[in-house]
């Protein structure tokens, strides 16, 4: 297996604070709400699998190494389980199970046909017609479907959650100390970086950017 | 072709920034070794970037040129990565100056048609050297132009026929894993890109009358946003950019990690924002009165 602590991206003389510090920020980083209907959650899902067999394994090593090398392991109980409930959980009919499968599994040109045959246009019709667009990266198509299920189905927490995920107001990850956005940029923020690059425009040649 | 796509300098140490400008200096000389002197006018920050995401590590030598001709400056030595972003450079820029050539008004109409020609040698070297990648862009771009034609109200799909364009780009990786974060990366990064100069454009092309899908979606009329426009367009560019983080975690893209993360964390939000307040020319060197078509 690979090094532990090489996973965590830390030395292996970290403290048990610093373990648990670096192994919360990656976890947060491919937290199953960060890959949500997204076609390479199957590849965050590796992630994360390997960032809480590094913790594991390194709580383990210094159990024992605390117990004199004896004692058994007794768990530290914070590692994230995460991705196996994620995603499309409530079966409903069993045409709408079977979209949700072929979402499920990425075949997302099975999905629309499948949902294509379904006459019964109602919330779960939209919410799932939503989903395959969101996957695509069509969000604004997608945020439409996930409105009007909604005003169909009020109160259903998953199709609010999916319509707040595509409306992007939902809480993503970033790395400490990120936090601009389109639309609430600060002007002196932004004022900032755009002097930055006039003077780099200097020194890079920027006059021939412009071109045409 | 655009010139949006920046990474924050302030996030950048000293060194990083040095490696990112020796990117952009590398790319330079590629483009005037491959496709002679006059190419060198088409480099712009999102074609650097490019070259960040497909390259592994570059060393640099120090080069003479025209903006340092005693000293010279570091820059990066060429390699794969940079080969195809100087053929993607070329391609992309000869297709746009042709379409401009085809919807621009009299006197730039004139000044595309001759950039166009002169670039020509280089195309032909470019499609030359990269058949494949020339006819999937001509494709997506003839999607696109027949989107325009009928003046497609809507914002994905479009969007779309310009963000499979550069996710194309992907297939030069060599690992699937590697291939499968680029093509989602560059998907986003093309949707991105195509929405964020369709917002940079609203106002002119209320004027003139050119196809833009967000004035059709939202039928306005004079450019202006209106709250839920505003919202919904605001949506479509951040949802891309966290796909595009989201991405980018999930390959190691070793010395250029500070770069992309300073423009999927930042940079690509306050051009975002900056186009949106319709300040963003009075930051870069591209005067707002040249009137520029981007829509490719």
């Amino acid at each position: 297996m690979t090094d532990p602590y090489k996973i965590l991206n830390i030395p292996s003389t970290a403290s048990d604070e610093e373990v648990k510090k670096a192994y919360r920020a990656l976890a947060r980083k491919y937290h199953p709400d960060n890959y949500h209907n997204n076609p390479l959650a199957d590849l965050a899902q590796e992630k994360m699998k390997e960032i809480n067999e590094a913790y594991d394994t390194i709580q383990k090593q210094r159990a024992a190494e605390r117990s004199g090398g004896s004692g058994a392991y007794a768990g530290a109980g914070s590692s994230y389980s995460g991705y196996s409930g994620s995603g499309y959980g409530s079966a409903g009919s069993s045409a709408f199970y079977q979209v949700r499968a072929a979402i499920q599994n990425n075949n997302l040109n099975l999905a629309e046909n499948l949902l294509d045959n379904i006459s019964t246009r109602n919330g779960e019709w939209y919410f799932l017609r939503g989903s395959i667009y969101y996957r695509r990266g069509w969000i604004d198509q997608a945020i439409s479907c996930f409105e009007t299920a909604c005003q169909l189905s009020p109160g259903n927490p998953e199709y609010a959650s999916a319509l707040e995920r595509a409306q992007s107001s939902g809480q993503a990850y970033r790395p400490e100390g990120y936090e601009v956005f389109t639309s609430d940029c600060g002007n002196n923020l932004c004022g900032r970086i755009a002097c930055a690059y006039c003077l780099c425009n200097l020194c890079m040649g920027g006059g021939m950017i412009g071109f045409c | 072709m655009f010139g949006y796509v920046r990474p924050s300098l302030a996030r950048l140490t000293e060194e990083e920034r040095r490696q990112y400008n020796a990117l952009y200096c590398g790319l330079c000389h590629l483009l005037g070794q491959r496709y002679g002197p006059a190419c060198r006018m088409i480099l712009n920050f999102d074609f650097t970037f490019l070259a960040a995401l497909l390259s592994g590590p570059v060393s640099c030598r120090k080069k003479r040129c025209i903006s340092s001709p005693l000293r010279g400056k570091p820059a990066a030595e060429p390699n794969g990565a940079l080969e195809t972003a100087a053929d993607c450079s070329v391609l992309l820029t000869y297709y746009k100056l042709l379409d401009e050539v085809g919807d621009s008004s009299f006197p730039k109409r004139q000044g595309c048609r001759s950039a166009a020609a002169a670039l020509r040698p280089a195309f032909r070297k470019a499609a030359a050297l990269r058949p494949e990648l020339d006819r999937h862009i001509r494709r997506q771009l003839q999607d696109l132009g027949e989107l325009e034609r009928q003046r497609c109200p809507e914002l994905d799909k479009p969007a779309d026929a310009f963000a499979c364009l550069l996710q194309g780009i992907a297939e030069e990786a060599g690992d699937p894993v590697q291939r499968r974060v680029l093509s989602h990366l560059l998907y986003h990064l093309g949707r991105w890109i195509y929405l964020v100069d369709a917002l940079d454009d609203r106002k002119k092309d209320a004027k003139t009358g050119n196809y833009n899908p967000i004035l059709l979606r939202f039928s306005l009329k004079d450019g202006t946003l209106t709250e839920e426009a505003r919202r919904r367009v605001v949506a479509s560019l951040d949802g891309s950019i966290r796909q595009m983080a989201a991405a980018f975690e999930l390959w190691d893209f070793g010395m250029w990690n500070p770069v992309i993360q300073a423009t999927v964390y930042e940079g690509l939000y306050c051009v975002g924002s900056a186009v949106l307040e319709g300040t963003f020319h009075a930051g870069s060197r591209r005067k707002p009165s040249s009137g520029k078509k981007e829509q490719i």
